[in-house]
């Protein structure tokens, strides 16, 4: 027992120690490229984190969206930064900073200041602390989700959740607002990229479906099955799969915007019939969830999908 | 009959529906952005006629109460916000069916009316967290605004905003966490009952205010302001400096009037401080400016710091200086938005924002220059303005706690205004030496920008009422008042 | 006593990298990595401390809290990535401009 107590302790220290060296690397590497990987490696590192802090919900989204997408968003732009700076002759890779010293000593004093305050703060909270996990756990069956995560996404805080959908969509709302992700073809897509995404896409939305249907009981959920979809999207997006122009108008715009209108539709005949924004009687507690999480799922990885896309209009001039 | 429709929801919902359906069906967002703007501000209507019949607005989202669940909640102050926020989108969206052009419509009026729902919301969330979405949801669409025309200097301003929007919001975020984790709840009224002064807490504290005050651009944190709200289109300038600034220190007021005012005297003490640095440097900057947006802008820099003036004198007042400065914080937004869509008539009219270049401009735009007056009226603070009365307030209740410091500092911001406003009025008013290339600017945008400063005019002859409503009270955990 | 406490202080030493590495580089790519690895601080921070409930599950409203987090975290780098692609197109600067210059 002790020893087990001891290797998990061990364990955690250098896990902990990696995290800041990876988050160090990644912030100060010369070459750009390297410090994406490394952040990469770092949100991977982050979801052996989240299990050892008994998350695996959050796990399933930081390897998803934290290391994945995020890391495929970042190298996309890397991309497109580079083609264009071999014709613009600029350097590409980090130029000392042109902060004064001044700012550079005033950083080195303030930070451990913040940081020994930060510490102490964390240090005072008490050892033993409940949270809210006993409400949580008193109102879990009247939720119609088993997963207390799911109950708390979904039922307790679902507003929050509605108006995160709606960051997401105001986030493509912006980018496409500036013409979206420019082109990148420079060369056709390979043949094993092809092949590959040909036998990939189907597995990731098999898996996508799982992760949500087994979100209401286990970990996994919209979010986890949506990014998974993001990632098939971006895979066929990448293989330079083409989109017909009617396509994006219609049917791509309803997909991102499902959730949130699910959600808007159930708040409000919620409010009309129950009184309350999101109050699912009873009885539908549990379909109701399943049903705003489907459509979420599909518009979180549709959105997540087009945030690489050239905005319509752009890109139907473009074929 | 009326008073049973939750009027608080419909407020948030409409906007974000109405946004919604601009995105997929963008031939028809120009008339349906009005109609939205026109019903949710009828809605605001209701929901105040509900506040004022019976009381503070609660609802509990999803049934489940705080602190399980999230709660909506509307007192006077969130009351007078909302229609702050219903006003100045009334006027901004009557300006800008005729100022975009088709592809920037295309995104503004979805754009827009999202930010309006998150506008909304902001004002009637009794949660911390869920007030960390909205004010993510906030920054998102006003950054896309402000890169709207895609001008290298707007994207540039655009992204120096968002990345400061970004660091503003995880400060916010982290104490967040602090408290949370300290308490058991992210609920308003259950920290504010909870709360025992610790070092958790105190870093709390800290971070959430300087995480806010970064986003409402409190001296010296307001680095992005100005470019930003000077290169952005007039009517997004408008939004940002009436509205947006105000969502975040809205957050910040709550914050302190209910849950750190009882102890972090130190912290308020800075705060008014800062603001006081604020009205002295934003108002020298705005004097030296030679482009009509920027000085505005730095303008707003300058009246951001009189709202922050209200921390150190809180605690001493019995929270009645709350209610002035969200009186004060209304009176701005309808001056400010005034200013900012004269200077798109200006630049619509003569090409440029130069005030050197304004020679004359009053015979050829009389409400626009009628309108600048208005608003620089009130921005001043001279009677009979909505700007004079919450100024003159603020004074007094600075004189009657023995801070002569703040009170003359105030005098001297007003004497500054006084001087950048007459900056530019006295360019319009001077003889034309050279004939403007002049573009023509639509009635409507002329006479948005006139009602507006009208508005703020006329705020000030309705100030007992206003005020009155301010303190339609209030959760009983407030610090020091009775209901 | 768990690792709580470990991992709440690993994030808060994450975030104060992320926050100097977000003040001094001038690459705009770069300064997004460092809001990024901040979030990263943060989300941990939040749900190292649900960890303190001795031997029963943690509690999940922190992990609620952090899944809309990250979404909103890539949302917001979408967001921001495009712009600068935007800003690069336009400018051929993938940093921003001297502040005394604009």
């Amino acid at each position: 027992m002790e020893a087990i107590t001891l290797l998990k302790w061990t364990f955690d220290t250098v896990l902990g120690l990696g995290l800041l060296w990876l988050a160090w690397r990644a912030l100060t590497s010369t070459d750009l490229f390297q410090a994406i990987i490394l952040f990469v490696s770092f949100g991977l590192l982050m979801t052996l984190a989240w299990v050892r802090l008994d998350a695996p919900d959050i796990a399933l989204a930081e390897a998803a969206i934290g290391a994945g997408l995020t890391g495929a968003l970042l190298l996309s732009t890397l991309a497109r930064l580079q083609t264009a700076e071999v014709e613009n002759t600029l350097p590409q890779s980090v130029q000392p900073s042109s902060k004064p010293q001044l700012v550079h000593w005033l950083l080195i004093i303030i930070i451990p200041l913040l940081l020994a305050g930060l510490g102490y703060a964390i240090l005072d909270l008490p050892p033993y602390f409940e949270g809210l996990s006993g409400a949580v756990a008193a109102n879990l069956d009247a939720s119609g989700a088993n997963n207390p995560v799911t109950a708390v996404l979904l039922n307790f805080r679902g507003y929050d959740t509605m108006l995160e959908i709606i960051v997401l969509l105001m986030a493509l709302l912006g980018a496409w607002s500036l013409g979206g992700m420019p082109p990148y073809t420079d060369k056709p897509a390979g043949a094993v990229l092809d092949t590959f995404s040909r036998f990939l896409v189907p597995v990731f939305i098999l898996v996508g479906a799982y992760l949500l249907w087994i979100g209401t009981s286990a970990p996994g959920g919209a979010f986890q099955a949506g990014s998974v979809l993001g990632a098939a999207a971006v895979l066929l997006i990448l293989s330079d799969w083409r989109l017909r122009p009617t396509f994006i108008q219609r049917t791509l715009k309803l997909a991102l915007i499902s959730g949130s209108s699910a959600f808007i539709t159930i708040g409000l005949l919620t409010t009309l019939y129950e009184g309350q924004l999101l109050a699912y009687p009873a009885t539908y507690a549990g379909i109701l969830i399943l049903f705003l999480e489907s459509l979420a799922t599909i518009s979180i990885g549709v959105t997540l999908g087009a945030l690489f896309l050239r905005e319509p209009v752009k890109y139907m001039e473009s074929q | 009959m009326l008073t049973d429709i939750a009027w608080g929801v419909i407020v948030i919902m409409l906007p974000l529906t109405g946004g919604i359906i601009c995105f997929i069906w963008p031939a028809i967002s120009k008339t349906l952005g009005l109609i939205t703007v026109v019903g949710t501000a009828l809605s605001v209507t209701g929901l105040g006629w509900q506040i004022i019949e019976s009381g503070p607005y609660h609802h509990t989202v999803g049934g489940w109460g705080a602190p399980l669940g999230i709660d909506l909640f509307a007192d006077g102050l969130s009351l007078l916000m909302l229609i702050m926020t219903a006003l100045v989108g009334l006027g901004v969206s009557f300006y800008s069916k005729s100022y975009f052009k088709p592809q920037e419509a295309t995104w503004f009026w979805p754009i827009w009316l999202i930010l309006l729902g998150a506008l909304n919301a902001l004002f009637l969330s009794a949660d911390i967290f869920n007030l960390y979405v909205i004010l993510e949801l906030i920054g998102l669409a006003a950054v896309a605004l402000t890169a709207l025309t895609g001008h290298i200097a707007a994207l540039n301003s655009a992204m120096r905003y968002l990345l400061a929007m970004l660091l503003g919001s995880l400060a916010y975020l982290l104490g967040v966490a602090l408290l949370y984790h300290d308490v058991g709840s992210v609920d308003i009224a259950t920290l504010a009952e909870k709360i025992k002064p610790n070092a958790t807490v105190w870093a709390a504290l800290g971070f959430m205010s300087a995480g806010l005050a970064l986003k409402s651009a409190l001296f010296p944190l307001n680095f992005w302001l100005p470019p930003a709200h000077a290169n952005a289109p007039a009517p997004v300038s408008a939004l940002l400096s009436a509205l947006v600034v105000k969502a975040s220190f809205y957050i910040l007021l709550r914050l302190w009037s209910e849950i750190f005012g009882s102890f972090g005297e130190g912290a308020a003490a800075l705060l008014g401080l800062l603001g006081a640095a604020a009205i002295l440097w934003g108002s020298l900057q705005a004097l030296c400016q030679t482009r009509v947006k920027l000085l505005i802008a730095y303008s707003t820099v300058a009246q951001v710091g009189y709202l922050f003036l209200a921390f150190p004198l809180a605690l001493g007042s019995n929270g009645m200086v709350w209610g002035i400065v969200a009186y004060l914080a209304l009176s701005h937004a309808l001056a400010k938005s005034a200013m900012f869509l004269v200077a798109g008539n200006l630049l619509r009219f003569s090409g440029h924002d130069r005030i050197s270049g304004l020679e004359g401009t009053v015979q050829r735009l009389p409400l626009t220059v009628s309108a600048f007056a208005l608003a620089g009226i009130s921005i001043i603070g001279l009677p009979p303005s909505s700007g004079f009365i919450g100024k003159w307030l603020l004074i007094e209740v600075a004189v009657t706690q023995g801070r002569w410091d703040l009170a003359a500092i105030m005098i001297i911001g007003g004497l500054l205004a006084a001087a950048y406003v007459f900056k530019v009025l006295g360019q319009t008013f001077s003889d034309a030496k050279v004939s403007h290339d002049t573009g023509t600017v639509p009635a409507s945008m002329e006479w948005a920008a006139l009602l507006l400063a009208i508005g703020a005019i006329l705020f000030g002859f309705i100030a007992p009422e206003i005020l009155s409503l301010a303190h339609i009270d209030v959760s009983p955990s407030t610090n020091g008042i009775t209901p | 006593m768990n690792n709580a406490f470990l991992f709440a202080l690993v994030g808060v030493g994450i975030f104060s990298l992320g926050l100097y590495a977000l003040i001094m580089h001038d690459h705009l790519l770069r300064k997004i990595l460092a809001v990024n690895i901040m979030g990263s601080g943060v989300f941990l921070v939040l749900v190292a401390l649900a960890k303190r409930t001795g031997d029963a599950l943690p509690d999940p409203v922190p992990h609620a809290m952090v899944l809309t987090g990250i979404v909103v975290a890539v949302s917001a780098t979408a967001l921001a990535l495009i712009l600068l692609l935007k800003v690069f197109a336009k400018s051929g600067q993938a940093t921003l401009p001297d502040r005394c210059k604009e």
